[in-house]
């Protein structure tokens, strides 16, 4: 009995009895369609954490830290300064280095004024991702243009919706910073006698061994430790510029990853620094200033103080883990997304996993349904599988038959199944999106139903559906054709 | 020189409700082709389990079978099979058609097993059809023919695949006088076209009137195996059971 011969037996025999079919069929569409929103929903997160790594430029970046200092540590903790940046622009593998520069200004847009983070980067940093896929390719015309970008961030800073209009109007950024003039000015009293007197003790070309500073402060400064730091914070002057606004960078608004809201040239914040001691005034970075003796050194291009990140930007073929490798031998923390990826790759397999075992539990269930049709079928059939075998059918034929029914219902029920399913999410999807606008969360599709899924799930309506029919089926094949044939 | 077909010893008892039913009881016999044999006896003696056992359609649980020099005791279900499906032409009291399917579909459902190309069955379904004058039901399906017609439906189920054997079980036993005539006449006419024919009946002066020779069944033994006098060794004078037989009617009936 040829193939297709089968077929033609199986829909043949479907067909008799529609009804019980069709609420059969309905069965395996239902658990399909379970089956198909379950898994394109894990495929809809998948693909939208994958096009974060990709858009975002994670898979070829690890970000570099300081680390703490603990004495059982077999390398010592270094800092992260330009020297290390250096350092770490040269490694193999690595394409890039930069570092993560940020200051609080005070800024004016648009007729309203805001405090806001500033971050800096170099124009080659601009022409990667993400900057580059945030503000769509745009980049500052040199590395001390008065220009910035401003983010989704900054527009709800400032409660402006419409962030396009913003696009070559002024923004004014001001800071206020701490300069060593002001510091001495608070330590000392009588400014002549005791600078001289000062001067006359310390010798500042030995500033820079921490033994010696250490001393020193201890030494002369004492008391005046506490009025130095006061003149750093709360003596400072004020640093000002008004900048374009070249770009509204919001592509990226929808993976909701911390963007500075005003981003800025380079020289822009070197000319910030350079006014003072430090780019900023937080208390962690003046101590370490202060421990390194970098705070007494200029600022700008060369300055050494320490950065509280570095990103390094590999190859694409680079081995993150051997870089890490290396950048933990010079006694930093290393952090590759590349990594984190393979992490958050696992964690989805458990994510299919679970949610496929749902729509297993509904395809299992209707396979339930499926047998008991295939069991009936086969009571009322006893003479036509009886005649069948008296023409000559044999036992594999007729489970076959049997097998190809329950199949074919499994095929139908799983093609139909794809079909609501998908239907199915991509209305949940529509309601999501309107909700989404309303609450103005960023607006992404949680549902994507690759090929694969497609297949698999006809695969699976197929499977189920023939084991289900394997029992029927070899009772079938078993019926005896001579009880079978036996008179009315 | 050995028959044809032959049993020796042969034997299908079943239990049922403890008690062991002898349904044939070691039967020996030997059938030539060509031969029209009348298996008679009263009911339940065994006739069609013979029959059932001789068609391949049951397995015995005793002694042997050989057809064309082949053990059918000893094949595998599958071989079985293809015993049946190639060499056995089985007709039956109740027609046993397949209700949904029409006369062309249930008479070219016969070529599904024996390796008939599938571009060929339609053809030969059609034209053996024809040749039992059911050329205008084709399209009919059972419950829409008459007793006669259904079991020339049969007949032409069984022949189409050119069998070695046509195994009639009472073939007769639910047509009316004139539709019985009909089926003798063409069983007569298939035989003497050179097919070996054996039929079960418990009419035992038809069985005289239209066999060759008689096998009497008496509690699953063969009590009786005579000549049949009043056999004739050609069609009767009687009307043909086609009334127009296709001139490009298959030869059938004359095994490998």
């Amino acid at each position: 009995m040829k193939f297709n011969d089968l077929v033609d037996l199986s829909i043949g025999s479907l067909w008799r009895i529609k009804l019980r079919a069709a609420l059969t069929i309905t069965g395996v569409v239902i658990a399909i369609a379970t089956f198909v929103a379950m898994l394109s929903f894990a495929a809809g997160n998948q693909r939208w954490v994958e096009n974060a790594y990709t858009e975002l430029g994670l898979l070829t970046r690890i970000n570099v830290t300081p680390k703490e200092k603990t004495p059982a540590d077999s390398v010592e903790a270094a800092i992260l300064d330009r020297r290390a940046l250096r350092t770490l622009s040269t490694l193999p593998g690595v394409r890039m280095a930069y570092p993560y520069v940020e200051f609080e200004v005070t800024a004016s847009a648009a007729d309203t004024q805001v405090t806001t983070e500033v971050r800096a980067i170099s124009l080659e940093v601009m022409r990667i991702k993400p900057f580059s896929t945030m503000v769509g390719g745009v980049v500052f015309s040199s590395e001390d243009a008065r220009e910035a970008v401003v983010t989704g961030e900054f527009l709800k800073k400032i409660g402006v919706k419409d962030g396009e209009r913003l696009v070559g109007e002024k923004i004014v950024i001001s800071t206020r910073v701490s300069s060593i003039d002001s510091a001495l000015a608070g330590v000392v009293g009588d400014p002549e006698a005791e600078m001289a007197d000062i001067f006359g003790r310390v010798a500042f070309d030995s500033l820079a061994n921490p033994g010696y500073r250490g001393r020193v402060l201890r030494r002369e400064l004492g008391d005046r430790m506490s009025r130095f730091v006061d003149g750093l914070l709360n003596h400072q002057v004020t640093v000002a510029d008004t900048l374009t606004v070249i770009a509204v960078g919001n592509k990226i608004d929808q993976y909701q990853v911390p963007v500075s809201p005003v981003i800025v040239p380079e020289g822009i914040a070197r000319r910030f620094s350079s006014s003072g001691v430090g780019v900023t005034n937080d208390p962690a970075n003046l101590l370490t200033a202060l421990e390194s003796g970098t705070i007494f050194s200029p600022g700008g291009a060369d300055d050494s103080r320490g950065f509280p990140r570095v990103t390094l930007e590999t190859e694409p073929q680079a081995s993150h883990a051997a870089i890490i490798d290396s950048v933990e031998a010079l006694g930093f923390k290393a952090f590759s997304f590349a990594e984190e990826f393979k992490q958050v790759q696992r964690f989805f397999i458990y994510y299919y996993f679970g949610l496929g075992v749902i729509g297993l539990i509904a395809l299992a269930t209707a396979s339930l349904g499926i047998a008991n049709t295939m069991i009936m079928s086969i009571t009322e059939r006893r003479r036509e599988i009886g005649i069948l075998k008296s023409l000559g059918a044999d036992e594999k034929e007729i489970q076959l038959a049997f097998l190809v029914e329950s199949g074919t219902i499994g095929a139908v029920g799983a093609a139909v199944g794809i079909l609501f399913g998908w239907v199915g999410t991509r209305i949940v999807a529509a309601v999501l999106k309107i909700i989404m606008q309303r609450q103005e969360m960023p607006v992404f599709d949680p549902f994507t139903l690759p090929v694969w899924l497609v297949f698999l799930a006809l695969a699976f309506g197929i499977a189920v559906s023939m084991a289900a029919g394997l029992y029927p089926a070899s009772r079938a094949a078993r019926v005896d054709p001579v009880e079978a044939l036996r008179g009315d | 020189m050995t028959a044809w077909m032959t049993t020796a010893d042969l034997c299908r008892y079943y239990k049922r409700a403890r008690h062991e039913v002898r349904a044939v009881d070691r039967v020996s016999l030997g059938i030539e082709r060509g031969e029209f044999v009348a298996v008679v006896g009263a009911s339940g003696s065994g006739k069609s389990t013979l029959l059932n056992l001789l068609a391949g359609l049951d397995r015995p649980t005793g002694g042997h079978i050989e057809v064309g020099g082949e053990r059918l005791d000893r094949l595998s279900r599958r071989e079985l099979s293809r015993y049946r499906a190639r060499k056995v032409g089985m007709v039956f009291q109740s027609f046993n058609l397949l209700p949904h399917h029409t006369a062309l579909k249930n008479v070219e459902t016969a070529l599904f097993f024996d390796g008939t190309p599938r571009g060929e069955r339609r053809g030969r379904a059609h034209e053996m059809l024809v040749r039992l004058g059911l050329g205008d039901r084709l399209g009919h399906r059972p419950g829409d023919l008459s007793g006669g017609e259904q079991q020339r439906v049969a007949m032409a189920r069984a022949l189409v695949k050119r069998p070695e054997v046509l195994f009639a079980d009472e073939p007769t036993g639910n047509l009316d006088e004139e539709n019985a005539r009909a089926i003798i006449d063409l069983l007569i006419e298939l035989n003497g076209e050179g097919l070996t024919v054996i039929m079960v009946t418990h009419d035992v002066d038809m069985a005289a009137r239209v066999a060759k020779r008689t096998l009497r069944m008496h509690y699953g033994q063969v009590v009786g195996d005579s000549p049949s006098p009043a056999a004739t060794p050609g069609p009767p004078d009687l009307p043909p059971a086609a009334p127009e037989p296709g001139p490009t009617a298959p030869d059938i009936g004359r095994g490998p």
